[in-house]
């Protein structure tokens, strides 16, 4: 399996899993809510095509809204693959966690 | 919502992001902007949005350029038509576009060439203000204008005239000027420093505003500075300058550098001195004897000339006296005129430029002609689109736009041409013109006005015809083609009557020119060479007189110099010194008139016969001081017979003429042989003579010459061995006319080509459309020269009229150009029979192969299908 995943990717990705179906600005918002930090669109839509054309998402076109200046919405939702994807990369990275030998960082 | 995402962020967007993914890119930013507004403010969410519309514009995102553009459809749809008419109709685009690219670079050239004159002084900002004081001596034959004016006349003009606001005067001597213990020539100006507040030289060193802080500053320009110093930034440095005419060496500290000089300037100083700084000047400061500077002023408003003018005779008196009043005026010349007056003539540079436009005129008729021609075979594509629903208006932007693919073409064509040609061009015509003069932009601006106005100019008429061409006539095939084949006649009717124009100019201008490069000067100039030879040009000048007389009789005594002579001035570059003088019994107004100095060898090696009297005395010192040799042209100004013994008194010295010489032309044919007084130096006394002739052997002659150098080197004068064959010089004078004559003559060639290539394709579309009546003649019975004759006729109409026309034309302008030369050849009738016949035989050439094969073609051919 590709496991080709850039950091805003998977972050992303996780967004989009999170949601049942969802579209930039959520994604923005959501961003902001969970990292308290902030992103710009059009980084988000490079991210969201890439994903998108290595088959992680898939989208459909949404019904427009005024407050959108009458534009339609570009609805995102994760793929199987994406799901899959995501969820082997949280499990490799747990099994490489777990070798960090603890002693050598006090919690103190 | 109150608050609006800017409107023209998103226009921007749709315009160029690619349709599938406006709509969510514009969408989120704009629900993003809203969100913004409550959680961070306007400002920022303002901020934030153009950060992102710009952000958007990634690679990805855009439009391919195949669909980037408005509503193209249409547009591109016209363009492709174009292209295909273009290519379709090979042999009528080549001449369209061959015939305009060389058009464009003729005009191109012409421009270049003219814009320096056209443009001459134009840098110095106050141009329109600045004028230059002269003299006109009122004289019983009317007046003559002298330029050289008085050392204290700028101050008394400053100070009685309030119009002026600042004078300055310009004087331009010789000096040499010291590097690395060797003299090097240069030409040094004398002027004030108000001389910056008038012209405009651009300071790059030194203090603007103080040019000359102290009466030993120097200003130099760039070239000089560096020819010195190698540097630029000269300024502090001292340089040492030997003043040949006050014999003293001066110390001068650079106090400045300017700009070097553009080359269409009639100011060119590239050394600048305080004219106090001169040792002599206290002296001259109040003199009103000698007038021998330039006097420039600067008027406070450029109408105020007139009113100065008349009151001028006022200050004349004030100097002088009444009588001076009587017979003198003060002037103002305008800087306009100033190219006019000492450089050349403009009137030719508006005649060139005048050719330029009827060269691109003949092209763009080429280009409405062959349209208008094809006519019957676009009808059919008219029509049809008509009837398909194209407005007329659709189909006229389709016609123009053919034209304009053509102009662009051509344009870039030309400019092409005018890249890869200029080197040769530049020195054929020993001119320095160059694209680079221009920047990139300027360039592309000029470039569009070209192909807009081509465009506009060649395709509005075919455009404005072939729309309004109707449907049912095309298609019923009933079309009246009358009223275009009118217009296309007087068109070209219009072609050949320039063409006529220019082939008779060329011959008219090259007759003058030969008339004046062979008429008997009065003096020979075979096998005469000239030595500059001036002790001026030594540093010491007693020493000079001892060197110069060894090197002439080691010269003399040499078996390939078969004579030799000492002059002040030889013919070419004859004497510019006046002096008043008169008849010795002569109550009235003494001449102003030239005078020269010659030794008793002059008039032998130069041939001049002396017609009465006798020639100087050789090594007389009677002769030298009380002697005069008039040219006829001044014993015809002074009334003298030549019966009896004349005398002329200058000042209060009377000298007896001994001689009248057979008038000779030491100047160019344009002007009439001027009276001149010839007094005699013996040829040793060298302070009087600036030149040595040699009548020479002329075998062998490089390495005598070589060998006539090497003793001039070891003289040790500060100048270089220069030298001049009489026979070049005498072609010289000529030169302007000469690449006058050049380029009328390369261009009207350039326009009967083009003039030419535009006929043959009318040729071929007479032809095209007169087929089936030669056929159905020919089958008829007659004969080829019968057919010939058809064809012929309309064109030997054409010349005809052309002819009337271009006739008058002809004789008025050229008749006025040859108005400026005094010696002139008639226009002579033969000249329009050669041009007539020229024409008529271009056009018997290019029409003639094309007839004779619709005329001895097989008939049943072009009838079979009927």
């Amino acid at each position: 399996m590709n496991l080709q995943l850039g950091t805003l990717e998977e972050m992303i990705l996780i967004i989009l899993l999170m949601k049942e179906e969802t579209y930039g600005v959520e994604i923005a918002k959501e961003y902001k809510n969970q990292l308290s930090q902030t992103i710009s669109l059009p980084a988000i839509h490079v991210v969201l095509k890439r994903l998108e054309k290595k088959g992680f998402v898939e989208s459909r076109l949404g019904e427009p809204t005024p407050e959108r200046g009458g534009k339609g919405k570009r609805l995102y939702r994760a793929t199987n693959k994406g799901f899959e994807t995501a969820q082997e990369l949280q499990h490799r990275r747990n099994e490489i966690w777990k070798t960090i030998p603890k002693l050598n960082f006090s919690l103190a | 919502m109150k608050h609006q995402p800017p409107k023209w962020a998103l226009r921007f967007l749709e315009f160029f992001l690619r349709a599938d993914y406006s709509d969510e890119i514009q969408g989120d930013i704009t629900e993003a902007f809203y969100w913004r507004v409550q959680e961070e403010g306007l400002f920022k969410a303002r901020f934030k949005f153009i950060l992102e519309v710009l952000k958007s514009l990634k690679p990805t995102n855009l439009k391919s350029f195949y669909h980037l553009s408005l509503n193209t459809m249409i547009f591109r749809n016209y363009l492709k038509v174009a292209f295909r008419t273009l290519l379709k109709r090979k042999s009528t685009s080549f001449i369209n576009i061959f015939g305009l690219s060389i058009g464009v670079a003729a005009f191109v050239f012409i421009f270049l060439y003219t814009y320096q004159i056209f443009t001459f002084d134009d840098h110095h900002q106050k141009k329109d203000r600045i004028f230059m004081a002269y003299k006109e001596r009122i004289t019983p034959d009317g007046t003559q204008a002298t330029y050289d004016t008085w050392v204290p006349l700028k101050d008394r003009l400053i100070s009685d005239y309030n119009q002026i606001e600042e004078s300055a005067r310009y004087y331009t001597s010789s000096a040499s000027i010291k590097k690395n213990n060797r003299y090097l020539e240069e030409d040094i100006v004398y002027t004030d420093p108000s001389l910056f507040k008038i012209f405009t030289f651009p300071v790059i060193h030194g203090n603007h505003a103080m040019l000359f802080p102290t009466k030993n500053s120097i200003v130099l320009n760039e070239k000089t500075a560096i020819k010195y110093f190698d540097t630029s930034d000269a300024v502090g440095n001292y340089i040492e300058v030997f003043l040949q005419e006050e014999d003293t060496t001066l110390r001068y500290q650079v106090s400045a550098v300017i700009k070097n000089h553009p080359e269409n300037a009639s100011l060119q100083p590239r050394m600048m001195i305080p004219m106090e700084s001169i040792p002599i000047y206290p002296e001259l400061a109040n003199s009103w004897n000698g007038s021998f500077l330039e006097t420039y002023v600067l008027l406070r408003d450029p109408s105020d000339a007139i009113q100065l003018e008349a009151d001028f005779p006022n200050l004349i008196e004030s100097i002088w006296d009444k009588q001076v009043r009587e017979n003198t005026n003060f002037k103002l010349l305008p800087f306009e005129e100033v190219y006019d007056t000492f450089f050349g003539d403009s009137a030719n540079a508006r005649t060139l430029m005048a050719i330029g436009i009827a060269i691109l005129l003949i092209a763009i008729i080429n280009f409405m002609n062959l349209s208008t021609a094809q006519a019957t075979q676009r009808a059919k594509e008219v029509g049809l689109r008509k009837v398909l629903g194209a407005f007329q208006g659709q189909l006229r932007t389709q016609f123009i736009t053919e034209s304009f693919v053509m102009s662009f073409i051509a344009t870039v064509l030309g400019l092409l041409i005018v890249v890869f040609t200029i080197n040769p061009f530049n020195q054929f015509f020993d001119l320095n013109i160059a694209l680079s003069q221009f920047s990139g932009l300027e360039i592309i601006a000029a470039s569009a006005v070209l192909i807009i106005s081509l465009g506009i100019l060649s395709g509005s008429y075919p455009a404005f015809y072939l729309s309004s061409i109707g449907a049912i006539e095309v298609l019923r095939q009933k079309l009246g083609m009358n009223a275009s084949t009118s217009f296309r006649n007087i068109l070209v009717v219009l072609q050949f009557a320039i063409a006529l124009f220019l082939i008779a100019s060329t011959i008219i201008v090259s007759r003058q020119i030969n008339y004046m490069a062979n008429k008997n000067m009065g003096f020979e100039s075979e096998a005469i060479l000239i030595i500059n030879a001036s002790p001026w040009s030594f540093t010491d000048r007693e020493l000079a007189q001892t060197r110069l007389k060894s090197f002439k009789t080691e010269l003399s005594n040499k078996s390939y110099i078969n004579d030799i002579s000492s002059s002040r001035s030889v013919p070419t570059s004859w004497t510019r010194s006046f002096v008043f003088v008169r008849p010795n019994d002569w109550e009235g107004d003494p001449l102003r008139m030239r005078y020269t100095y010659v030794d008793a060898n002059f008039f032998d090696i130069y041939g001049i016969p002396v017609k009465y009297g006798r020639n100087f005395l050789s090594d007389s010192e009677g002769d030298q001081r009380g002697s005069v040799i008039l040219n006829e042209a001044a014993m015809r100004a002074f009334e003298f017979s030549s019966e009896k013994e004349n005398t002329i008194r200058i000042g209060d010295n009377e000298i007896s003429v001994v001689g009248i010489v057979e008038d000779f032309h030491f100047e160019t044919l344009q002007n009439e042989v001027a009276p001149t007084l010839i007094f005699h130096r013996v040829a040793d006394n060298l302070a009087a003579h600036n030149t040595i002739t040699l009548r020479m052997d002329m075998n062998n002659l490089v390495e005598r010459i070589e060998e006539i150098e090497s003793m001039w080197n070891e003289l040790g004068s500060t100048q270089e061995f220069s030298y001049s064959f009489m026979d070049d010089r005498v072609a010289n004078l000529y030169e302007e006319e000469n690449r006058y004559l050049g380029m009328v003559g390369l261009f009207s060639a350039v326009s009967i080509i083009i003039a030419c290539l535009g006929l043959y394709g009318l040729t071929l579309f007479i032809i095209e459309k007169r087929r089936k009546e030669i056929s159905i003649r020919k089958v008829l019975g007659a004969e080829i020269n019968t057919i010939l004759r058809l064809i012929f006729t309309d064109f030997t109409k054409w010349v005809a009229i052309a002819f009337i026309i271009a006739v008058p034309f002809a004789v008025y302008f050229l008749g006025e150009w040859l108005e400026s030369y005094h010696y002139r050849i008639d226009i002579s009738w033969i000249t329009f029979v050669v041009a007539l016949l020229i024409v008529l035989g271009l056009v018997i050439l290019t029409v003639g192969y094309q007839s004779l094969r619709a005329a001895s073609s097989n008939p049943v051919k072009y009838l079979k299908d009927e």
